[in-house]
């Protein structure tokens, strides 16, 4: 029987956050009342040219460069027709032979740690189509669709992998670090569920001897999936199928399949469609875009710290790598451990913090790093706190949980509680005494030898104290107490 | 480099044109003998030669991302032959079509 | 007024200075101007739509001007047509075809904000070949325009409309536009000046676009004096039009003598024996005149038509795929999608559009890219290098603007290849993107025959003062319908 290795490329669309539409000044905002943000360009009414939005291209000329690609200095728009109702002018203004960026990569790192570039083949910048609302349940059984052209024009990057994936699991690490780097970038909302980033994959089989090129290998497009979970859910139901197809002597049709979230399986959209044939050429209403060398070598410096560099450097300083993964993923939790530890200088305390209870309340809230309520100053005055000794550690939950509720900063939830810790042992010793006292038995059980008996009394201790006590000093007390006053004498 | 009846279904299939069968041959026929005319320039040396893809300008202008004021709904669907709730209304998408092929 | 000639006699300058001088106020012009429409057009039918109340409505406004607010406008008191293809607010656009149906603009052209602001009044919209594919006006799908000076003949095309309204003194001034001669062409057949710019000298937006490489919008006047003030108000840069040229610096040539090349290709087989003798007696007037004509070649032009029928055809192709019946225009219903656009544009479009849609649609398709459409675009930059190397040597370039007079309607009807073998004069200019200028040189047989001027692009100014030093030694044009003498 035949082995087959898997084989993905993705193509991702990123919609880019400017003001305008690519070739018109109507506004790019998501959303709107229907055809609100139209003009006589993006209508594609008769007589109107395109005009290149400048913004579009620094930001696009930024996510090629933070992804390893080469610029160039030359690149042109063409035309990539066909006819569609969410398509104005039934020709797209893309990029075809001469994108804006080539030749790029992205690392990803597997499990085992190892680190593996995909190929970025290219970055080119294209106009979004419209949106569709069909009358129906769905576009098959819809009885006619109604053209919203809002969203027609809105500038867009397309970002093409190399077919360098070799599982659903790359799969997912790859968009996961792809969505990272472009986070830092500030060029996109990047959220699949809104659109403003979507994916295509391509999947196809490769038997263990097959030597061609793997474009000529029979492949399967998986369109439009809305999440990074569902693209790897698509590509593992799609394997599946195309193993089984394979394995029962079946060939595999190049076709384009949709995914449904609910069955998690993938379905043909093959209508009566003849083979797409875009009928590509050059795009006369631009002349080329020109981009000044030094202007890109200028924007190549100013990019920001990117999640490569970042990781390293968290590693360097001593942060697990999987806590150095989690902050470098969230863009957001990054800058505020970033503007944390420029206050605070126990940057481990800071990441435990930030990664247990921090985020366990802010997810519980629904909240982000960005816009949590305990902003980093109050989350550093909290970690003071604690580094004082005014808090234990236990107390301090309790007041990071006062802080969430009430806005209030950690000094004020201290003093209205009245929670601030004891740790004068003259003021414990009493307590310290009278449970000596209340508990012989126990006293006995640690004088036999039994640790745990100890953590028993603290226990008690505390729960007098209303857990005031720094529980290393009602430790100690403890200790020489019973040394002093129910240990038998040793002389 | 003859067109056949089936070519030309297709090239007007992509061009969303729809021909009728008394349509078609003469247009077989004019389309043959254009592309005849054109297949002179099959002769020519063209090696070396860099195509003009651009006719003016060398370089695309580009414009500032400041917004302007859209149309109107109204002015923007005025035109439209179908429109419902301020969108282009088309007919179902799936399906259909000449099965010329 | 003084005058007893008709204000529709008047060229543009003169309308002004009376418009200025209050010797004519412009709802009087406007007036005479839609009088004669009513009692030329009939027989002529240059006009798609005539916006009476509008174009009064211009004037009753422009009258309520000072003499300074007048003359701080070039074109005040001045009556415009446009060419059909041309979109002005709220008047209806048809680019001669049904496929647009109602459409009216929601907004306009550049060259129409331009000729706003200069003060012209917009009396109306001409006819065309559909989409401005065609040379004789024939392929409207709306109206039959007829030539002024025999209305058994065509006035040319596609800027057929404009040319006819002009030469039957309409009105003195349209904008026609140019993808392989259809302003120079019909101006020549209708014996007025026609003028397509250098590419990129005039704004393309709001011009329907045909093949967006090769378009230019351009003056039609009855002298050159007239097509040089129009040409001044409509050209220059726009942010709307990514293809228009900075405003760079306009070529020049000294006063003269000039040498001025005469291509011996374009004087081969194929050309009219009145054309001939039209032709060399302005060139015999020009060497009088002490310029030196020289005769140079220009090697790829018998490819030009073939290149040009590979390259219009191919833009054309994707530019025609927004009448799609979904956002305007007219719809032919269908029980799906498809069923509608293909029924609509069946029903829209028009013979000789659907043929050119084939062709360009075919010459883009997979597999053919190279063979034709690159193939085209590589003899274009030949026949630019030819025009290149021809203006080292020379300071113009003078041939006839057709190789033939007005012919009759009809007579070309069935045969593509000898109707596109008509632009054979004038593709060259719209390939290498250069400067055009056809005057009216003479007659043959009655009917007018035009002569193109050609410069270098950005040449456009000195290609008028050139041929107006012709102008004052040729024969006083006297028009077709003209005022009895």
């Amino acid at each position: 029987m035949n082995q087959y290795q898997v084989i993905v490329g993705l193509e991702v669309h990123v919609e880019l956050k400017t003001a305008t539409k690519l070739f018109c000044s109507c506004s790019a905002a998501f959303g709107g009342e229907p055809n609100t943000h139209t003009c006589p360009v993006c209508l594609g009414m008769p007589g109107v040219l395109p005009v290149i939005n400048q913004e579009a291209i620094r930001l696009a000329t930024r996510s090629a460069l933070a992804l390893n690609c080469t610029v160039r200095a030359v690149s042109k728009f063409d035309r990539k027709q066909y006819f569609y109702p969410d398509l104005p002018k039934a020709y797209q203004i893309s990029q075809y032979d001469q994108p804006l960026g080539e030749y790029g990569w992205v690392t990803i790192r597997g499990a085992d740690g190892a680190a593996k570039k995909i190929g970025v083949r290219r970055v080119h910048v294209e106009e979004d189509a419209g949106k569709l609302n069909h009358l129906g349940q769905r576009l098959g059984d819809a009885t006619g669709s109604l053209v919203d052209l809002n969203r027609a024009g809105v500038p867009l990057i397309e970002i093409v992998s190399d077919p360098d994936l070799r599982s659903a699991e790359e799969a997912r690490l790859y968009l996961t670090e792809l969505r990272a780097v472009l986070s830092y970038l500030d060029i996109s909302d990047l959220r699949m569920e809104e659109g403003s980033m979507r994916c295509d994959a391509n999947v196809s089989l490769r038997p263990a001897d097959f030597q061609g090129n793997l474009e000529d290998l029979p492949r399967v497009e998986i369109k439009n999936v809305n999440s990074i979970r569902n693209v790897q859910r698509g590509i593992e139901y799609e394997v599946a199928r195309q193993r089984e197809l394979l394995a029962a002597g079946e060939r595999i049709v190049k076709e384009t399949r949709g995914f449904d979230d609910a069955t998690g399986k993938t379905y043909s959209q093959r209508s009566k469609e003849e083979a797409n044939d875009y009928r590509y050429f050059p795009e006369p209403d631009l002349p080329p875009l020109v981009l000044d060398p030094q202007w890109i070598a200028d924007m190549k410096r100013g990019l920001p710290a990117l999640p490569d560099a970042i990781r390293a450097n968290l590693i360097d300083r001593g942060m697990p790598e999987k806590d150095a993964e989690v902050l470098v993923l969230d863009r957001e939790a990054y800058e505020y451990w970033q503007q944390a530890t420029a206050l605070f200088q126990d940057e481990r305390l800071v990441t435990n913090w930030m990664l247990s209870d921090l985020s366990r309340l802010i997810n519980a809230r629904g909240e982000s790093f960005a816009n949590s309520r305990v902003r980093p100053e109050g989350l550093v005055a909290l970690l003071g706190l604690i580094q004082s000794g005014t808090l234990s550690g236990r107390m301090a939950k309790e007041v990071l949980e006062a802080m969430f509720e009430t806005g209030q900063s950690a000094s004020q939830v201290v003093k209205d509680r009245g929670l601030s810790q004891i740790t004068d042992a003259s003021a414990i010793q009493s307590i310290v005494d009278q449970v000596l006292k209340d508990n012989p038995a126990v006293v006995q059980d640690y004088l036999s030898g039994k640790e745990k008996a100890l953590a028993f009394l603290v226990g008690q201790v505390m729960k007098q104290t209303r857990g005031q006590a720094k529980p290393d000093l009602v430790n100690q007390l403890l200790k020489d107490s019973i040394q002093k006053d129910y240990a038998p004498s040793q002389d | 480099m003859e067109l056949s009846d089936r070519e030309i279904l297709h090239v007007a299939r992509l061009a969303r044109l729809r021909l009728t069968a008394d349509e078609l041959e003469p247009l077989r026929q004019d389309l043959n003998r254009v592309l005849d005319y054109v297949s002179q320039l099959q002769s020519l040396d063209l090696a070396g030669v860099e195509p003009t893809l651009h006719a003016a300008a060398d370089q695309a202008p580009l414009r500032k991302d400041i917004e302007t004021a859209s149309l109107s709904v109204a002015e923007a669907t005025k035109n439209g032959p179908k429109v419902e709730q301020h969108m282009f209304l088309v007919p179902r998408i799936m399906e259909g079509g000449s099965d010329d092929e | 007024m003084t005058s007893k000639k008709p204000l529709w006699d008047h060229d543009a300058h003169s309308l002004h200075d009376l418009f200025c001088e209050g010797a004519a106020s412009a709802e009087e012009i406007v007036t005479s101007h839609l009088e004669r429409i009513r009692s030329a057009d009939s027989s002529v039918g240059a006009f798609l739509y005539v916006d009476e109340a509008g174009a009064l409505e211009e004037a009753r406004r422009q009258d309520r001007w000072s003499a300074v607010e007048r003359r701080e406008r070039p074109l005040a008191g001045v009556p415009v047509a446009l060419k059909d293809n041309i979109v002005a607010q709220g008047m209806p656009t048809t680019a001669g075809s049904k496929i647009l149906g109602e459409f009216r603009s929601p907004y306009d052209a550049t060259v129409v904000v331009k000729l706003k602001q200069a003060g012209a009044m917009i009396v109306g919209k001409t006819n065309l070949d559909e989409f401005a594919m065609g040379s004789s006006t024939e392929h409207s799908a709306l109206a039959e325009t007829r030539n002024p000076w025999d209305v058994s003949r065509v006035p040319g095309g596609s800027s057929g409309g404009s040319a006819a309204a002009v030469a039957a003194q309409m009105v003195p001034l349209a904008l026609g536009s140019d993808t392989g001669g259809s302003i120079r062409q019909p101006a020549s057949y209708c014996g007025i000046v026609g003028m397509k710019p250098t590419y990129g000298r005039v704004s393309r937006y709001g011009l329907i676009a045909f093949a967006s490489s090769l378009d230019q919008i351009g003056p039609m006047t009855r002298s050159i004096r007239d097509a040089r003030l129009l040409y001044e108000v409509i050209k220059g840069a726009d942010a709307h039009d990514s293809t228009a040229l900075a405003l760079g610096e306009e070529r020049t040539v000294s006063q003269g003598p000039w040498r001025i090349g005469v291509p011996r290709e374009y004087f081969g087989e194929g050309m009219e024996a009145g054309v001939r003798q039209v032709t060399e007696a302005a060139l015999e007037r020009l060497r009088s005149m002490g310029h030196e004509l020289v005769e140079i070649s220009l090697p790829h032009t018998p490819y030009a038509i073939a290149a040009y029928y590979l390259i219009a055809p191919a833009e054309a192709s994707s530019n025609l795929s927004r009448y799609d019946g979904v956002r305007y225009g007219m719809r032919a219903e269908g029980r799906d999608l498809v069923t509608m656009y293909e029924k609509t544009r069946d029903e829209g479009f028009g013979a000789e559009v659907k043929r050119r849609i084939l062709l360009g649609t075919h010459a883009l398709s997979a597999g053919y890219y190279d063979a034709y459409y690159l193939t085209a675009q590589k003899v274009r930059t030949l026949i630019r290098q030819d025009f290149d190397y021809a203006f080292r040597e020379v300071d113009f370039i003078v041939t006839p603007t057709t190789p033939d007079v007005a012919f009759r309607r009809g007579e070309r009807d069935d045969d593509p290849i000898k109707m596109y073998l008509g632009d054979v004069y004038t593709v060259t200019a719209n390939l290498a993107g250069i400067p055009g200028l056809s005057i009216p040189a003479g007659l043959a047989d009655g009917l007018p025959v035009g002569l193109q001027w050609l410069a270098p692009r950005l040449g456009d100014l000195s290609l008028f003062d050139a041929a107006a030093t012709l102008e004052t030694q040729l024969e006083p044009m006297v028009w077709p319908m003209g005022v009895d003498e």
